[in-house]
Order: C-alpha cells, then structure tokens, then sequence
C-alpha cells in the first residue's frame, strides 16, 4: 500500500480496532486497518465481536417496510449462469460500478441458475448473461495501457504495431483479488479478429495443467486456445467467429478441456 | 433447491440467496430490513436516504452473498454493520461535511442530553439497555456519538473535549465492557439477531 501513514504495528491496530468497527476512523485508516485484518485472525475475530455489540445497540425498528422492499425488488438483476458472480468476483473498478440498475435485468432474471465454479456447462450458459454484464461493466483506461504494452519485452515488433492500431482493443482480463493491481493478462484484439494475450501477472502452472482462453462471441462461450504453462506472449484468432463480448482465462489440465468447471483466474468484458 | 425459508436458519437462506432465489432475499429482507432501515434513519436523518441506503444494502447481498461469512457472526451484525458503513459514508460526503461542521460547536453543548435520549430511544431490549446504565458516562457517550452519530472518533474528541487517543481506547474498552456486560445479561452477542 503506498500512502502517507506509515506502517503501523500490531498493537496501534489493535487500538483503533473500536473506533474501525464504528465507521469512526478516515478512509485512509480504514484501509490501514483493513489490511492488518486480512493476516490478523484475532484483529478480525475482535471486530467481528465489536460489529456484534455494535449490532445490538442498534437492534431496533419495527417491520421492514414493504415501499423499500419494492425498490430492491425493482432493481434485483439477474442471475447470470456465473457471469454475474464473476463479475462480482472481479474485484475491479469495474464490477463496482455494477452496482447501478441494469436495464436487461427484468428479462435476465430467473433465466438461470448455475454458477460457474459448479455449472458443468456453466461456460456455455454464460452467453445467455453477458448483455448484463457488459451494460454493467466498463472496462476503463484501456488507451492507458498501450504504452505499457509496447513496452513488454515479448512483443514481435508485428504485435507492436498492432497494440499501437487506435482500432485495436485493449482488454484488461482482471482476478479476483489484488484490485489495485496490475491485471494477471491483457487481451489484445484487432479489428481483423487476430489478437494475442499478454501475460502480466499469470503464475507460472505445474506442469501438468495449461492457462486456457475462452472467449464469449455471438451468445456462445467457445475456447480461443490453449496458453500453456507458462505463458508470455501468445496468438490466438476469432476470425469469423463474430463479436467477443468477453474473454476469461481458466487454469486447467494439460490439453485443455471443452467445458471449464472452474472459476476463471482472471476475465474481463470488451467495451461495447 | 427446496428451502423451508421461514424456518432456515439466516446462514441457509445467504446460501438459496446466492443462486439467485428471489424469495431467499425477501425473506431475509422480512427479517433484518427493520434493523437496517432504522438504524440508516437514525444515522441519516432522513427518510429518503434511509430508503435508499437499506435498499442498497440489500442489493449488495443479492449480489455478493459470499461476503458474508458465517463463521464471524450473525448476519444481522453483518448487515447493520454494512448499513453503518455505507450511512457514515453518506454522512461525511462533502456536502454534508460542511453543513456538520458548522454544526459540531453548536452541538457539543447539547451532546450529553441528546446521547442518552438516543441510547435511551434504541435500546429496545432491556438488557442491552441494563448493559448500557452500566457502561459509565465517559465510555458510553464516545460510543453513541460514532455509532448514531456517525462522528469519527477525531470529531468526538472535538465534542467531548477529550484528547483524541482517549477517544480512541475508552470506545474499544466500552464495546468490551458492553460486551461483557451483555454476556453476563444472558445475552449473547454472538447469537444476536435471529
């Protein structure tokens, strides 16, 4: 974390432990505490017990009222076959700023249940959510990374000039965690269809399993290729296959497979 | 899935809530919607806001039902503490920063008379309001003015007249009296809210 407070100890944490649990401390000390709070069990169990007393104080009011109950049912979106949860999952800038209404949701909801780390054709479902999800999300600061991008040592001097192409898309694909972080990989796509991935932050795999790229065009969730184990710079081609509304990247065993089960290591959304 | 929702535990219904069923959250929303509406009125002094922040609440957990973890506690602490949060935020927004400010002098004289009529006001157990006569007056007011108030604790040093660090410890050690005191009530602040 880089700020102007200085990287307090245990015991000044444990101090502002009340005052956190209450909303009581700024922003920048929140953030302070909050990062102490994901290695420290027994800072975490303390405000959990502050939230609890916290809670009963304020353990009043009669029945929820039926007006608030029909503006959250008006704004309910739908579920998105894991889509939706990914996008939660996200952690980005972006997936927050999902927290608006999103127009389609009335027709989305109820269209589904399956999420995607259990959903054995959790990936082709997919494609039913992703207007949501692309009116929900907006990946930023895509013109930012160019340079960053031509920069990268792996880049064929072809693969330069098409990262400079203003018609080239640039889409950042985001884990989970680690908001403020660079994205484990980049997508790279050109007007003509050709694109490849750039690895930033993906971690090299055990031998026996491969990155795998999967892309959301045309209401369908297809695989774009296998990136091996250990990727840095690699092609791939949807040529005729349509607009890619989406690109995610899973981790799964060497060949690669035709549905994933798994959670995506990192996703993101191309700018309609 | 086949959930006996008005008999399910909170932890069960988070658990239909995150595969998107409807009647999930609605439940949930029959049971804890009270609490964080008056909890967001009380903090925001406004009807409107209030609305807007419990539907937000609400909305958050139809969305992100895996931040609640039910081995830290109970969902209601869990979603009131998310309602403070979000109602403190709309509090200290810059607007409402100015018009406080002008309002922190006028305030302190009346503080210690508009603490204990709203400790007084939303204490509905009498437990929690025996654990609350208990807590003495330099714990209890620095506690109501960040929680009701949605005051930072540099703001009620301000208030009380009280250095800053004192503010600090006495709100620690105050929920940790509360708690005790609410343990030896019978009251288990662990298990509240279901």
């Amino acid at each position: 974390m880089s700020g102007p407070v200085p990287d307090p100890g245990h015991q000044e944490i444990q101090g502002l432990l009340g005052v956190y649990a209450l909303d009581a401390v700024d922003p920048a000390t929140a953030r302070l505490v909050e990062e102490h709070l994901s290695d420290c069990l027994r800072c975490a169990a303390e405000v959990a017990q502050h939230h609890e007393v916290a809670g009963l104080l304020a353990n009043s009011g009669g029945a929820a009222p039926d007006q608030v109950w029909d503006g959250i049912a008006a704004r309910l979106d739908g579920p998105a076959d894991g889509w939706d949860r990914l996008a939660a999952r996200l952690g980005t800038e972006a997936a927050r700023e999902t927290s608006g209404p999103r127009p389609g949701a009335a027709r989305l909801r109820r269209s589904g249940r399956q999420r995607w780390a259990t959903a054995a054709a959790g990936l082709a479902a997919a494609a039913a959510a992703f207007v949501a999800l692309v009116l929900g999300l907006q990946v930023g600061h895509l013109h930012s990374q160019v340079r960053a991008l031509q920069a990268t040592p792996h880049l064929s001097a072809a693969e330069q000039a098409a990262a400079a192409d203003p018609s080239t898309l640039r889409i950042p694909l985001r884990a989970s965690t680690g908001t403020r972080r660079a994205p484990p990989a980049t997508v790279v796509l050109t007007a003509d269809g050709t694109g490849f991935v750039v690895n930033g932050d993906l971690a090299a795999l055990p031998a026996d399993q491969t990155y795998q790229l999967w892309g959301v065009l045309d209401g369908r969730t297809v695989s774009l290729g296998l990136l091996g184990a250990r990727p840095t710079v690699v092609p791939f081609s949807v040529a005729g296959g349509g607009a890619v509304r989406a690109f995610a990247i899973t981790a799964e065993r060497a060949g690669g497979v035709v549905q994933s089960t798994h959670q995506p290591v990192a996703a993101g959304v191309v700018r309609a | 899935m086949t959930v006996d929702l008005e008999h399910a535990s909170d932890a069960s219904i988070v658990v239909a809530v995150g595969r998107w069923h409807e009647p999930a959250l609605a439940e949930l929303y029959r049971r804890h919607g009270g609490a964080v509406h008056a909890l967001a009125r009380r903090i925001l002094r406004s009807e409107a806001s209030a609305e807007e922040v419990t539907q937000e609440v609400f909305l958050d957990l139809w969305r992100h039902p895996e931040k609640f973890d039910a081995q830290r506690g109970t969902l209601r602490s869990f979603l009131l503490a998310r309602t403070h949060g979000k109602a403190v935020d709309v509090v200290r927004s810059e607007e409402s920063r100015r018009r406080r400010e002008e309002r922190l002098s006028r305030e302190t004289a009346t503080a210690a008379y508009d603490i204990d009529h709203e400790v007084w006001d939303l204490a509905v157990a009498e437990q929690v309001q025996a654990a609350l006569d208990a807590l003495p007056d330099e714990l209890r007011q620095p506690i109501a003015l960040a929680y009701f108030g949605g005051h930072t604790y540099k703001e009620v040093a301000v208030l009380l007249g009280a250095p800053e660090g004192t503010v600090k410890s006495r709100i620690r050690s105050g929920l940790g009296r509360l708690r005790t005191g609410l343990t030896e009530r019978g009251v288990s602040p662990a298990g509240a809210g279901r």
